[in-house]
């Protein structure tokens, strides 16, 4: 079972006054809620250093979350950078960079839909979002995913492109 | 969990120090303190102009003065808003202040299309005077909004950047704004936007790079 909101805002709070316990099972949290975050999301053999990531991400800025709000949000948002930033370090081995762009809207106390990643891959065309889930979320090779979807390997690259790019934008616009 | 997430957590537990939470209030008042810096400085280097020290000002100086400041203010706070994520409604007040700050080189730029302006009019000199001054400024008040930002957790870096250049050019064109005497527009619509435009770049390219994840 995952800790809910309150339990998190709760040892965060601890935490950033020093209690390591607190500290210790705030970390240990975080890591089952951004295990299930990132499931599905990228290819399951990355998961591992995409989560750890996230953590030092939040213990370097830690100071960065404010008390007086939601936990989730703040942890959502760092999470989905770290997601973003994993896609173009990626990406950037084959192409030219990837502007991202990701605000998340502390208001919203549902957070999963809010930040929810699926939602922003419904939000691009089909053939785009199909072949990222497909080489950038399943691992597949641009040939396999070629093969799958019966778009041209020269498609599948351009479709990548653009539907990373449509959800930079969409993140920033959300 | 994992055997390394294990052992990561472990470490980062061992590291753990207290904490002060980051204050988009703190951030406010280092770019407030240094532009004050900045108007104390210029009005002691270079004077203030002869019509505001004798309380009769231009209309054009308040008007350049406003519309500086509404863009500087407008864009800070956005960026101190960014540091902590998820926290803080995106805020598109800065993008209404850009449109509205567009407006004096809009008109300039009309105008000239109607009437040619003479090259007097532009004043080259001291448009340089006012692009490098405004520039040091900007720089000085850019450094600091960047020092503080490197604490938050800017989700998008790039749109940082962008907006410490516009907020630091803004407001080290206001600073400079209080010597500068001139009034007409085709000066004003040129030579206190470039400096807007080239810290926007600036701060477009350097201060992604400053800020630490």
């Amino acid at each position: 079972m995952i800790a809910n909101e309150e339990t998190f805002r709760h040892l965060m709070i601890k935490a950033q006054g020093g209690d390591r316990l607190c500290y210790s099972s705030l970390l240990i949290e975080c890591e089952k809620w951004l295990r299930r975050y990132y499931a599905r999301k990228i290819n399951p053999a990355a998961i591992d250093d995409l989560v750890q990531e996230t953590l030092i991400s939040v213990h370097r800025k830690r100071a960065s979350y404010d008390p007086d709000r939601a936990f989730l949000p703040w942890l959502a948002a760092i999470g989905r950078y770290r997601w973003i930033d994993s896609l173009r370090k990626i990406y950037r081995h084959e192409h030219d960079q990837l502007y991202e762009e990701m605000v998340a809207d502390p208001q919203d106390e549902d957070v999963t839909a809010k930040v929810s990643l699926e939602r922003l891959l419904g939000m691009i065309p089909q053939k785009q979002a199909d072949v990222i889930s497909l080489v950038k979320i399943e691992g597949l090779s641009i040939v396999e995913a070629s093969a799958k979807t019966g778009q041209s390997e020269s498609l599948v690259k351009v479709n990548i492109h653009r539907g990373l790019k449509k959800m930079s934008a969409l993140i920033e616009s959300e | 969990m994992s055997g390394s997430a294990n052992s990561l957590i472990e470490g980062l537990v061992e590291e753990l120090e207290p904490v002060r939470t980051l204050k988009p209030k703190s951030g406010l008042a280092i770019v407030g303190i240094i532009t004050l810096i900045a108007v104390i400085t210029v009005a002691a280097t270079l004077g203030v102009r002869n019509d505001l020290m004798i309380g009769m000002a231009d209309e054009m100086f308040f008007l350049r003065s406003g519309m500086l400041l509404m863009l500087g203010i407008a864009t800070a706070m956005t960026v101190v808003n960014m540091a902590r994520p998820g926290v803080g409604k995106l805020s598109r007040g800065w993008i209404w202040a850009l449109f509205t700050a567009a407006l004096f080189p809009l008109t300039a730029a009309i105008m000239s299309a109607i009437n040619m302006p003479p090259v007097e009019a532009l004043r080259p000199m001291e448009g340089l005077k006012c692009l490098t001054v405004s520039g040091i400024a900007a720089l000085a008040i850019g450094g600091g909004l960047t020092l503080w930002l490197r604490q938050g957790a800017p989700t998008s870096p790039e749109r940082a950047g962008w907006l410490v250049g516009i907020a630091s050019g803004a407001l080290g064109a206001a600073a400079y704004n209080i010597h500068c005497p001139f009034n007409d527009i085709y000066y004003v619509g040129l030579w206190f936007t470039i400096p807007v435009i080239v810290s926007a770049i600036i701060g477009r390219l350097v201060v992604p790079h400053l800020i630490r994840w």
